[in-house]
């Protein structure tokens, strides 16, 4: 999968760069023994790269390992295969030590506001701990602080107060500024805006917008809701059960779907015009996909298969491999 | 299911094995950092060092340690516990004789504590208000009571006043199951007094989060009456800590004995171990603490079974 | 005779979905350390004074003590209290005062050898555990529970076997018996601070394990710390002094409190005041102990219980009894039809005892929903969407209550009816169902339990014909295998599935009215599809109504007929819900759509969202006018009086705007304001973000 050229926004990079970030054949299984290795991988061979200034959306629903790969590369979960690596250095197995060599590049912005910040620790205290892991003496980091909480748009006086004196809205902005304050190169945004209400959803997702544009950030968004991921990403990879089921320009996946499992989960997602929701509601029924409740497939093949209205005996013996689709690439026998 | 219930049990049978076994390489070994040698103990004071010495020889006191280990070991499994240095009987007569007198006081203990614990702490939590305060106040006092003495109390009162029981002593069940259950009484009710006051915290406390759950809601969107939800739906998902309770209860009450029997002059094993423990009689000490161990660990593993079988989620799994 | 160290109760679980995270948001700061709570209740502050002074007067027991702990009186042997021995003397005529003073030190302070071995190993090995990962926590754990299936006492007695009655040594050795149970107690909380998305933060910082659990863990565990040694404390001296009362307490001439009791158990016939004073002294000393580890244990805010207490139920009936008296139900529903559901003028609050007491939740909310349609209630949390909802069963959470309005049904008053008598309409009437389709089933239970012990009470069927309605329902509710669902337990299942399980439970009395709250938010969304199809196939064929609660407007545009817009407990805009999104007249209707990205199609989508600045206001700050007034980007002077809901113009709507008109007239939009703005940020969420006075010159210019 190739850093594809977006026509949207004109901070789309240069194509040819080193990629920021590339993730390949990702492996990830939970739990040990041969219980855990017969289940299903959460994670299974998926592929994708981030190029520099570029933001990638990962969606998937419950289940589909979205998180996981967020958490692979950042660190916080052992990888069983495959390789991660950031601007061609392989951090697939890096330890404390060299995560705080590059800690400063490659961030977070995790999804709870109540549990990304320290409530017992002051805003500059959590806001200068990785400044200080970096050296920075005291008064150095308290004054950038100051001045990150002011980016964010917040007063600079909120160092000295603790998180619970904050909206949730206002502390996931402090997490922005935490992971922008050592002026990283790619953020991971892990369902960044998901437990916030639509006011204040927007003004995070604005003002990730705004750092992007002025820092030529790269984002690795990962969102179940691809309405949100529409907004900030300019390619969209799409997960299911661990695999990749589709992954493409934001527009072209977003609203010309190839996968089924995209098109059952575009259609899904409704829009607050009553008329028009009447109408996908319709398309939506039309698509014949089956509920997932019981539909547990046995590993190989297509994950999808058991709910897919196109689904063949070739999708239960066959992994359909990613291949090219108009702008997209799409693992689907008949895409 | 069934294989892998059997599969549980044998696991956890050999945990319990295993715990009975580490609990009798530490017993052997505190034994053996007890002041004087066998000889010097049975023999008593003005003994001669050669006969002290011809008798550590004849019970194998210089043998290497594991050797003596493994030759005690051999003959526990077979029941034998070995004999007194005191008065040359054998331990395991002396310590079946008496594990029926603790046996009945812990279990009479736990029953009552159950029984007032859970009708309290049920009460507290479901009627609220001045009645929760009031039991909770007595169970605060109970709990920071210590049992030896509200025994005194009793014995003052019961006893000494009116007596209603008699203050001391123990009539085996074989005798007169009547003054069977007389001479346990004011232990019992001792006993109880701290064990209910536990329970009844416990049982509040897991009441009050069983009614803070949501399908509470639910059953009472779908006309549940009071009183079912109560007693059928919260009380049962109330009911594994609870009985978890009842049984750290029962081990508590099994061990802690001691002072109830002093209190109150039973031949358990509480006042075996006080015994023993001030004449420095090792292979009774040795002995109480096994046994004490084996009954603490088969009242763990019913608890489990108890737990595995009280929660769905175990017992699927 | 080792007392079990009684597990504090699980901390809460770590909400995982966003829908748990909308609901859990606003809760306080997590458990603190504070002397706040140390002083807080009476207990704690007479247990404090009493430690205090016992301390304070036992260090300094030669100066002041009329007698020597050995002074022997051979002329008031076994006395009650005199003028000369305050509080008696024992079989030797020894001054009790001065023997429970005197050795009231040693007894503290080798209490605290326990305390120190038992918290400080158990808080070590908790955080070994939690930070070293599964294995380590598996063997630590093994240990642990080996260590907690010993019988204590005969150990400890075994040990004093061997090393005699050097008591700093026994009490160690007793903390370490006692460390497994803290450990147990704070293993908990350590993964729970362990997993926290902060500690996540700082690994991805680079910062190393011990880092971890110095920086981000241990800080987390002190409020239990403090407790649990303060129970210990309780525990070791009430164990010292057992010891001491069989005997082996400190060599004989010395006093110990246990000795004590021990030698007034001896004259018990003859003497019975002599217990008295020793047992006092240890018991307030234990209860001391206790009241102090109570106190800081106490939790701030306990969640509220879905079945308040009988003694609860009593006030709330009292005050349903006043709502009834001060407005009387209407005989006739003037003009309602039936199978109508008629709110008029509904207000909640936060009943007058305990905290936030007197607070208004909902304020003069009205609607009515028409049989067979489904009424939207939509807005941000916060704005007293859920608390309409759950009035309508009589389910609202303790503490809450209707304080005014009606909530008319079938000719009767939901609002001033009994919560026995509500038990007619619930289930049978109106039904319910919930955000989480998990934990609204009981987990104790199997799925056909539940199912068929709801139809037999809600439609008088016997077992077998239950049993056979069971299977319909669940087919009925779009589930396949409806044979194989019934037998298994609700946590074997998957939301989804839970979902059409609820719904089935909430059809089993065939109601007429379906109350939903935030039904599909907890679902993925190819979820929520198919539960919003089977919801409308439910209205089309059974001609029930719903009340629908969504923070959703997508969701509102599927499924509502009409919708009422809530804002900060106030309906600010309803009608239908077609003219309502498409033509919104209400300011905050308008910035709820443009803040919504689902309302834009990728090749449509703007460069930046609309916001609106601030948040939705706590209700105790609710402003007398118009409480969107300091958000919105039209207010004007006109903003501070209060708004009446006026007819909208568009249809039968209302809303509440005094602009409502001239923003129609002009065609405004919200406009999509930059976010840096440090002026769109106030400090406190309790603030109010803008002045009157900026939004009066705003008017002016």
């Amino acid at each position: 999968m190739s850093t594809a050229v977006t026509e949207r926004r004109d901070s789309t990079p240069p194509s040819d760069a080193t990629p920021m970030l590339e993730v390949k054949d990702l492996v990830v299984r939970y739990g040990r023994g041969r219980k855990a290795a017969a289940a299903p991988a959460a994670v299974d061979h998926v592929s994708f790269s981030i190029a520099p200034g570029e933001t990638v959306g990962l969606v998937g629903e419950s289940g589909s390992g979205k998180s996981t790969i967020g958490k692979a590369i950042l660190g916080l979960q052992k990888v069983s295969g495959g390789t991660i690596t950031y601007q061609g250095k392989d951090i697939t197995s890096a330890g404390a030590a060299e995560r705080r060599a590059l800690g400063g590049e490659l961030r977070a912005v995790f999804q709870d506001p109540n549990s990304s910040l320290n409530p017992r620790n002051t805003i500059g205290t959590s806001l200068a701990e990785p400044l200080r892991l970096r050296g920075l003496s005291a008064a150095e980091a308290r004054a950038k602080a100051e001045d990150m909480l002011e980016r964010v748009g917040l007063p600079r006086d909120a160092v000295d107060r603790y998180p619970s004196q904050f909206s949730g809205g206002q502390r996931q902005r402090i997490s922005v500024a935490r992971a922008l304050i050592c002026d990283p190169q790619l953020v991971v945004c892990d369902e960044a805006v998901s437990a916030l209400d639509l006011s204040t959803q927007a003004q995070v997702l604005n003002l990730l917008a705004d750092l992007r544009d002025e820092r030529g950030l790269s984002y690795l968004f990962i969102a179940h809701d691809i309405a949100v991921v529409q907004f900030l990403a300019q390619r969209v990879v799409v997960l299911y059960r661990g695999q990749v089921m589709e992954s493409g320009p934001a527009a072209a996946v977003t609203e010309n779907p190839r996968h089924p499992f995209t098109q059952a989960l575009v259609a899904a997602s409704p829009v607050p015009r009553p008329a028009e929701q009447a109408a996908r509601r319709e398309a939506r029924e039309s698509l014949g996909v089956r509920t997932g409740a019981a539909a547990v497939p046995a590993p190989g093949g297509c994950p999808f298969r058991l709910r897919c209205p196109l689904a063949t005996d070739l999708c239960a013996t066959e992994r359909p491999a990613l291949r090219r689709v108009g702008t997209a690439d799409v693992a689907c026998h008949y895409a | 299911m069934e294989v892998t219930m059997a599969l549980f049990i044998t696991k956890r049978l050999l945990m319990a094995l295993a715990t009975v076994l580490v609990v009798a390489v530490l017993a052997f070994l505190l034994v053996h950092a007890m002041p004087g040698s066998p000889g010097a103990v049975s023999l008593g004071a003005g003994a001669s060092q050669q006969a002290i010495d011809e008798v550590n020889q004849r019970m194998g006191w210089n043998d290497p340690l594991p050797a003596q280990f493994f030759t005690w070991l051999g003959s526990a499994v077979q029941g034998d516990l070995g004999v007194s240095l005191i008065d040359g009987r054998s331990v395991s007569a002396d310590l079946a004789s008496r594990l029926p007198v603790t046996a009945s006081l812990a279990a009479g203990a736990t029953v009552l504590s159950a029984v007032l614990g859970i009708g309290l702490g049920v009460t507290a939590a479901v009627r609220g208000g001045v009645v929760d305060r009031i039991i909770g106040g007595v169970a605060g006092m109970a709990v920071a009571l210590p049992a030896f003495w509200i025994g005194i109390i009793f014995v003052y009162l019961l006893a000494v006043q009116s007596s209603v029981f008699p203050a001391t002593g123990y009539v085996p069940f074989e005798s007169s199951p009547q003054d069977w259950a007389l001479s346990l009484a004011l232990p019992v009710i001792t006993l109880a007094v701290g064990g209910g006051a536990f329970i009844a915290r416990q049982t509040r406390a897991s009441m009050l989060e069983a009614l803070q759950q949501e399908h509470i809601r639910t059953l009472r969107a779908t006309a549940t009456p009071t009183w079912k939800i109560l007693y059928v739906h919260a009380l049962r998902y109330a009911s594994l800590p609870i009985v978890a309770g009842i049984a750290l209860q029962f081990i508590q009450l099994f061990g802690g004995s001691v002072i109830a029997e002093q209190l109150f002059a039973m031949p358990g094993l509480g006042q075996a171990v006080q015994n023993s423990v001030s004449t420095h009689d090792a292979p009774s000490v040795q002995g109480v603490v096994v046994i004490a161990t084996v009954v603490v660990v088969a009242v763990n593993l019913v608890l489990e079974l108890a737990t595995k079988f009280l929660d769905p989620k175990l017992r699927a799994s | 005779m080792i007392p079990n160290v009684a597990p504090a109760p699980a901390d809460q679980a770590q909400p995982t979905t966003a829908a748990d995270l909308r609901k859990t948001r606003r809760q306080g700061a997590p458990k603190k350390f504070t002397g706040s709570k140390l002083f807080g209740s009476f207990g704690s502050i007479a247990g404090v004074a009493w430690l205090a002074v016992l301390v304070a007067a036992s260090l300094t027991a030669p100066l002041w003590l009329p007698f020597k702990t050995e002074d022997q009186d051979f002329t008031a042997v076994l006395s009650g209290p005199t003028a000369a021995h305050w509080l008696g003397t024992d079989e030797l005529g020894r001054d009790l005062l001065s023997r429970i003073f005197a050795s009231a030190a040693g007894t503290l302070g080798t209490s605290i050898i326990t305390v120190i071995v038992a918290v400080g190993l158990g808080t070590l090995l908790a955080m070994l555990a939690a930070a070293a990962g599964e294995r380590v926590e598996n063997a630590v754990s093994r240990v642990t529970e080996i260590m907690m299936s010993l019988p204590g006492t005969v150990i400890i007695l075994a040990v004093i076997g061997a090393v005699g009655t050097n008591i700093p040594m026994i009490m160690g050795i007793l903390g370490v018996l006692i460390s497994a149970g803290i450990y147990r107690v704070m293993l908990g909380q350590a993964k729970s601070l362990q997993s926290q998305l902060y500690v996540d933060a700082a690994k991805v910082d680079g910062v190393s394990t011990a880092g971890i659990s110095l920086r981000h863990v241990l800080p987390g565990l002190t409020n239990t710390i403090v407790v649990q040694a303060a129970l210990i404390f309780a525990v070791g001296m009430l164990i010292q002094a057992g010891l001491a009362f069989i005997g082996f307490g400190p060599p004989i001439p010395q006093p110990s409190w246990g000795g004590m009791i021990q030698g007034a158990s001896q004259h018990v016939y003859d003497a019975p005041w002599m217990m008295v004073p020793t047992g006092a002294g240890l018991a307030l000393t234990v209860l001391s102990a206790n009241a102090i580890g109570n106190a800081l244990g106490k939790a701030p805010n306990a969640t509220a219980s879905h079945l308040p207490s009988a003694a609860a139920r009593r006030q709330r009936a009292k005050a349903v009894a006043t709502i009834a008296s001060a407005a009387p139900a209407p005989v006739t529903q003037d003009g309602v039809a039936k199978g109508t559901l008629s709110v008029r003028n509904l207000s909640v609050g936060v009943d007058s005892t305990g905290a936030g007491s007197g607070v208004r939740l909902v304020t003069d909310v009205s609607f009515d929903v028409e049989q067979g349609t489904v009424l939207g209630l939509v807005g941000e949390s916060g704005c007293g969407k859920t608390m309409t909802a759950l009035s309508l069963l009589g389910l609202l959470p303790s503490g809450v209550s209707v304080t005014g309005g009606q909530i008319l049904w079938n000719g009767r008053n939901l609002a001033a009816t009994t919560d026995k008598a509500m038990e007619t309409v619930r289930g049978r009437d109106i039904a319910l169902i919930s955000q989480e389709p998990m934990r609204a089933l009981d987990p104790m239970f199997t799925v056909g339990y539940q199912l068929t012990a709801t139809i037999r009470r809600l439609r008088g069927m016997g077992k077998a014909e239950a049993r056979e309605e069971a299977r319909n329902l669940l087919e009925k509710v779009g589930i396949v295998d409806a044979a194989r669902i019934l037998k298994t337990y609700p946590h074997q299942i998957s939301g989804g599935m839970a979902q059409r399980v609820a719904i089935a439970l909430a059809l089993a009395g065939q109601p007429k009215l379906l109350v939903a709250d935030e039904p599909t938010t907890a679902l993925d969304v190819t979820v929520q599809a198919e539960i919003l199809s089977l919801l409308r196939s439910l209205v089309t064929d059974t001609g029930m109504s719903v009340v629908m609660v969504t923070h959703d407007l997508g969701v509102v545009a599927d499924i509502c007929d009409q919708v009422a817009v809530m804002y900060a407990g106030q309906v600010v805009e309803n009608g239908r819900t077609d003219s309502i999104l498409d033509n919104p007249r209400h300011p905050y209707t308008l910035a709820l759509l443009a803040a919504d990205p689902h309302a834009n199609h990728a090749n449509d989508m703007p460069e930046r969202l609309a916001t609106i600045q601030g948040q939705v206001p706590q209700p105790k700050d609710w402003p007398t006018g118009c409480r969107f007034a300091a958000r919105c980007q039209f207010a004007g002077s006109a903003c501070l009086e209060p708004v009446p809901l006026l007819p909208s113009g568009a249809g039968e709507g209302l809303v509440r705007c005094v602009k409502a008109d001239q923003l129609a007239v002009e065609g405004m939009d919200w406009l999509a304001t930059d976010v840096p703005a440090a002026r769109a940020l106030e400090i406190t969420p309790t603030q109010n973000p803008r002045s009157l006075q900026t939004i009066v010159e705003k008017d002016l210019a």
